[in-house]
């Protein structure tokens, strides 16, 4: 018990906090790139052109089925060796960027699942209905379709980005000062993990109780149209 | 105004509608009635291109109409208005927004203009109170008085109606009726599947009646329902005339 109250002292606390800080800025990233790369894949899966499809379901095949802590290794060593035979000059990876794009890469497979499914539960009846009235096929999607999509996906999303929250801490692999490695790096200091990975583990329920908290707040505010 | 010829519409080994042609004249009002099954609406659908038919063609003033054809598909679409069975309204967006989003996107209308015109004919099916709320607020008749409402803002020269009262309670189809009717006197030119037999019999011009796919029989709308020709009119008349 002692040893958890020595440890906290304000330089920890905001060395933790600045690695929370860092995790969620990486899950926020993730999330939202991971989203546009979802709304591509889902378009890609459910084109009509075939090569369009197969692309799609490669993607997401392909990142669904290998791990993410896979992934973040492979951009972060091959990368670089494949940039340096194409241009020939040392390319140095920065593992926040390569972490993020990681994430995005891996989120955006899972998001373009969930908006497929959420594009496939809006009613036929809304595509009939931009079509008679001339909408061009983007426009039905962007105005009526999407919206709509996005609305019921709402919950799925949230716990996407808690699991980004969550997934953040695979950055540390890289060196990256995540919470996690954060927590570690204390750790280290002080001979004593336990207080640091405890605290961290606190910043990480305040990070993902908070998100539950404000989605359900959001998805009170949507439900007016239900 | 609209001519349809030799319209053939499968699902899977169903022949839906089998040979079909026929022609619309402007100011027409046409009534598409027969029993359920019998591929009336899937004639309508054929005509604005929500199924496409194995064979036949559609014309509209003379023109066909194919979507494949960049430059008069727009253009001949626009001249037609479809109101749905289930009303199809945008449930995300406002009564208002409903009428507003196809005219600026489509017509290119700017915002203040469109409101205008969605004001204007949301007014004329009475539901000028109601531009600020959601779909899901109103009633089956209201969402139907809505859905007329946004087809008419694209200032349609024909109506297509797919069992317009169908989806509703009794009580509600007569507000709906009304509107329609309301829209025949105005010379709207129409055609309205429907199985509302006196609204067929009043306002109706001509009647087509469908069986298996098959026209069977076409006849002025008085005369129809009076002096029905084929047997088979005959036998459907017997059964929905109470």
């Amino acid at each position: 018990m002692s040893a958890l109250v020595n440890f906290m002292t304000t330089d920890n606390l905001l060395f933790l906090l600045q690695g929370a800080g860092k995790s969620l800025l990486l899950a926020a990233c993730a999330l939202f790139f991971g989203l546009i790369f979802g709304i591509l894949g889902a378009a890609a899966k459910i084109s009509k052109h075939r090569i369009l499809r197969i692309i799609g379901n490669i993607y997401v095949e392909l990142i669904r089925g290998t791990p993410m802590l896979l992934q973040i290794l492979f951009l972060y060593i091959a990368f670089p060796v494949m940039m340096r035979s194409f241009t020939g000059q040392r390319f140095i990876p920065d593992p926040y960027i390569c972490g993020a794009v990681a994430m995005s890469i891996n989120s955006g497979a899972y998001s373009t699942e969930l908006i497929r499914s959420g594009i496939n539960g809006v009613d036929k009846g809304q595509w009939e209905a931009c079509k008679v009235l001339g909408l061009s096929y983007g426009q039905t999607m962007k105005l009526v379709i999407l919206p709509q999509a996005f609305k019921r996906i709402i919950p799925p999303i949230v716990s996407e980005f808690i699991t980004l929250i969550k997934d953040s801490s695979l950055i540390s692999v890289l060196g990256a000062t995540e919470l996690l490695y954060s927590a570690q790096i204390l750790g280290a200091n002080t001979f004593n993990l336990i207080p640091p990975l405890l605290m961290s583990a606190v910043l990480y329920l305040i990070m993902t109780l908070a998100t539950s908290y404000l989605a359900r707040r959001v998805e009170r505010r949507f439900a007016i149209s239900d | 105004m609209i001519k349809v010829e030799h319209i053939v519409k499968k699902f899977k080994d169903l022949k839906a509608v089998d040979d079909v042609s026929l022609e619309i004249k402007k100011g027409e009002i046409v009534a598409l009635i027969g029993p359920s099954g019998s591929g009336k609406s899937t004639v309508l659908r054929c005509i604005i291109g929500l199924e496409k038919p194995e064979s036949g063609s559609v014309y509209i003033d003379n023109q066909l109409f194919d979507e494949n054809n960049k430059e008069t598909y727009p253009q001949l679409l626009r001249k037609m208005g479809f109101v749905f069975q289930h009303f199809n309204l945008f449930p995300h967006k406002t009564v208002l927004e409903n009428l507003t989003l196809a005219q600026v996107q489509v017509l290119h209308e700017d915002e203040q203009k469109a409101q205008e015109m969605a004001r204007k004919y949301l007014d004329r099916v009475g539901l000028l109170d109601k531009q600020n709320e959601y779909p899901n607020k109103l009633s089956g008749g209201q969402k139907q008085r809505v859905a007329i409402a946004r087809a008419l803002c694209m200032k349609p020269e024909v109506m297509l109606f797919d069992e317009p009262t169908s989806a509703l309670d009794p009580e509600m189809v007569i507000e709906v009726l009304e509107v329609m009717q309301q829209l025949a006197k105005e010379g709207m030119t129409m055609i309205v599947v429907t199985h509302e037999m006196g609204f067929a019999r009043t306002v109706a011009d001509r009647v087509i009646f469908l069986e298996s796919g098959k026209i069977v029989e076409e006849n002025d709308a008085e005369e129809f329902f009076s002096h029905p020709k084929s047997q088979r009119a005959q036998d459907f008349l017997k059964k929905v005339m109470h």
